[in-house]
């Protein structure tokens, strides 16, 4: 971490700015194009083209950037921005083998998802500001991820959340949408309030923002034990909410109102890997808190578990898709907690990968059959639309951990990693989860793509080429990517220890066997009750009812979080509004006004024209001044 | 004997049976005559207590000189009442106290 001044280094934070002003220049060249030009159709094409102009060099500039921390290890670089009293807040860089790998995932993604969407989003009525908001969140997701101070990797942070806003709500005219979209802006934001407690905490017992001086003073002992873990604990609670784990995972499926270039995008592969992406580069000072570990696991397998079931009995595509990255980001968050830096980010991109090109995929189908998303309305697509169904197969494959996809490598190196930290009734929960994930892949596969068509989708067709060159390209990615975790040559030790030189690739046999076993007899299952139907379904769900149908209600968390919004906060607000109207506003504002006017309405009897009620007044006043003057001076 | 004490009884009496005048009266001329009782008033409590107070040989004398200033003053007042009532006696023809109500907005 020597060099400072290399070329890839400054390539580095070249990436961000580019989409940063590719967003400014859209919004403003939105205005001035009602102003100069009467035909919009001339200049609508201009905003896609600066926002994949922008985040196509930012691609491009990531190759430097890789050459760079290949062969120099990567750097940081910053710059005074401000100095109050003896601190300096500071903008800057740090790029590292993490970093660089989460401004590929981000920047190809982030490309291909706007490729997508030329095709998906045409003839839309706010094409210009899909695009503006996709170079902004691509601006301020670059910026987090390289940021080397935990101040500005908030301040980018609240940008990302901003931008999900804006593209969630982007139909806002939809109410549902509206509401969906301040329904995760509102839960994120409580996590966001906790990072930023932790932030501050961390401020004040060392001094400093930046992240390596953190660690420096962390690990030499430097931070109290009681301010190490309460911090720790917020900045999870804060990775908590972007990353939609128990009990904030509530925004992730309402988040589905958005179009489905932006779930792929966000929801899959970079908003909600925010929060992984910060347990992961915090993870030196998590370290030192072995029992946040443990709640991280704790949580992770929780959310895992949950939204796993959830998945399993959704109709809607979309919420099939979303409940299975709560699950996987749940999984990432487990093996952060069991201390798998390595295994988590690789599943963080393996996963990124597959589920952009389901959701892609999903995307696909919904726009050639008119925006239906029951899956149960669907079935034998794969005959009209083979491309998207190819595709979307191989990512289910991958995500079920399938071999040799790359699922199957990240799945294998989670439970490696819960393995080696000794935690066996976790893993044994694990590859409960493993299967369910797998069985609610085939189901969500098998149901829209094999069988037969219903009629009213006879007329189907293949999406056009701009929508499934993106999902050509993630399939072979899904499928491949995975190699890399093998040590390939003697200069590359496996992905493990490229991220973490401590680490050393291994592979513990019976446990592969056993995660493939797991996979093959959930997708044996999966055929068998949904295509084969030699299973039922309804049987199944019939042996728990009452399970089933809490599950079907999302187990009434959102239920009871809106009762206590009902109950609590908003009655809370009443009060307060209550009080204010009392007692502010009619006791001391206009209470005031109202005594003065009753007291001149006393005093104005006074004043009679008669002099003689004067003359009265000056005696009666004589007298009680001496009196006053009697009784002091006495 | 007369002690001090009558005196100031004395001249609180006549102040009050004064300030009962000025306020009470409807003639204009009888408030005159109260004032006057007033400053009267205030003259022999000042006599008494110049002649029963032990003071210093020079200020022997005091409450004695100060009532030639209170009725000089008295004088002096009473004669621009006097042409205070006159000018309203020409403007409103009447000393009825009851007649002034015109000191309003």
């Amino acid at each position: 971490m020597d060099s400072n001044n290399t070329i890839g280094l400054h390539a580095a934070w070249v990436i961000p700015l580019l989409s940063a002003i590719a967003f400014l220049i859209i919004v403003i060249s939105m205005r001035l194009v009602g102003f100069f030009f009467s035909e919009r159709s001339k200049l609508v094409m201009l905003a896609p083209i600066l926002s994949i102009t922008a985040i196509l060099t930012g691609f491009i500039l990531f190759w430097l950037v890789l050459l760079d921390v290949l062969n120099f290890g990567g750097g940081s670089i910053s710059m005074n921005w401000l100095t109050v009293g003896l601190t300096e807040i500071r903008w800057g860089i740090f790029v590292d083998k993490v970093s660089v790998t989460m401004l590929g995932l981000v920047t190809f993604i982030a490309l291909l998802v706007q490729v997508y969407s030329l095709g998906y989003m045409k003839g839309d009525r706010h094409f210009e500001w899909y695009f503006a908001i996709h170079s902004l969140f691509a601006a301020a997701m670059l910026t987090l991820v390289l940021a080397d101070n935990l101040l500005f990797l908030y301040f980018a942070w609240e940008l990302v959340g901003l931008g999900s806003y804006l593209l969630i709500g982007f139909w806002w005219e939809k109410r549902s949408a509206a509401e969906a979209a301040k329904k995760a802006f509102i839960t994120t934001r409580i996590g966001d309030v906790c990072l930023l407690i932790g932030i501050i905490l961390l401020f004040k017992a060392t001094g400093t923002f930046n992240i390596s001086t953190i660690f420096h003073i962390a690990e030499s002992g430097g931070i109290g034990e009681v301010t190490l873990n309460s911090s720790i604990l917020l900045i999870f609670i804060g990775a908590m909410g972007k990353s939609a784990q128990f009990p904030f995972h509530v925004w992730l499926p309402d988040a589905m109102e958005g179009p489905t270039p932006v779930s792929a995008l966000i929801h899959a592969a970079t908003m909600v890997a925010a929060g992984v992406y910060l347990v992961a580069r915090m993870m030196p000072i998590f370290q030192l808190a072995p029992e946040i570990m443990l709640i991280v696991m704790i949580i992770g397998l929780i959310t895992f578990i949950f939204a796993g079931t959830m998945a399993l009995v959704m109709s809607d595509i979309k919420k099939v898709l979303a409940y299975s990255t709560i699950s996987h980001l749940g999984l990432m968050m487990l093996c952060l907690g069991a201390g798998g830096v390595a295994a988590a980010i690789f599943h963080l991109v393996v996963h990124g990968i597959a589920k952009a090109l389901l959701f892609l995929g999903a995307g696909s189908v919904m726009h050639s059959i008119s925006n239906e998303t029951n899956i149960w309305k669907m079935g034998g697509l794969r005959h009209r639309m083979p491309i998207t169904a190819v595709t979307f197969f191989i990512g289910a494959a991958s995500l079920a951990g399938l071999p040799p996809l790359a699922g199957f490598f990240s799945k294998d190196e989670l439970l490696l990693s819960v393995l080696h930290d000794g935690q066996y009734v976790v893993l044994a929960i694990t590859l409960f989860g493993v299967f369910l994930s797998a069985l609610y892949m085939a189901r969500v596969a098998i149901v829209p793509f094999l069988g037969s068509t219903p009629k009213h989708l006879a007329k189907s067709h293949e999406s056009s080429l701009i929508m499934w060159i993106p999902l050509v390209i993630l399939a072979i990615l899904s499928a491949g990517v995975g190699f890399l975790i093998l040590p390939l040559s003697s200069s590359y030790p496996g992905w493990a220890e490229f991220i973490d030189p401590t680490h050393h690739f291994e592979l513990e046999p019976w446990l592969m066997i056993l995660s493939i076993i797991l996979a093959l007899a959930a997708l044996i299952l999966g055929w068998s009750i949904y295509l084969k139907k030699s299973v039922s379904a309804k049987q199944v769900s019939q042996f728990a009812p009452y399970l089933y149908k809490a599950i079907l209600n999302k187990y009434y968390i959102d239920d009871f979080y809106q009762w206590v919004i009902d109950k609590c906060v908003l009655a809370f607000g009443r009060l307060v509004a209550l009080f204010d109207r009392v007692v502010i506003n009619d006791t001391a504002v206009d209470g005031s006004a109202i005594s003065i006017y009753l007291s001149a309405l006393k005093t104005r009897v006074l004043q009679t024209g008669y002099l003689f009620t004067y003359g009265a007044a000056m005696a009666i006043g004589a007298c009680g001044l001496s009196i006053l003057w009697w009784v002091l001076l006495d | 004997m007369i002690e001090l004490t009558h005196f100031q009884v004395l001249s609180g009496l006549l102040f009050a049976i004064g300030l009962y005048g000025v306020l009470a009266r409807r003639n204009l001329i009888l408030v005159l005559m109260s004032i006057e009782l007033m400053l009267n008033a205030v003259n022999i409590n000042l006599i008494g207590y110049s002649s029963f107070m032990n003071a210093s040989e020079s200020h022997r004398a005091l409450g004695h000189v100060l009532i030639i200033f209170v009725i000089t003053v008295a004088a002096a007042e009473l004669a621009l009442a006097i042409a205070i009532i006159l000018r309203l006696y020409r403007n409103k023809s009447s000393i009825n106290t009851d007649d002034i109500n015109i000191m309003k907005w």
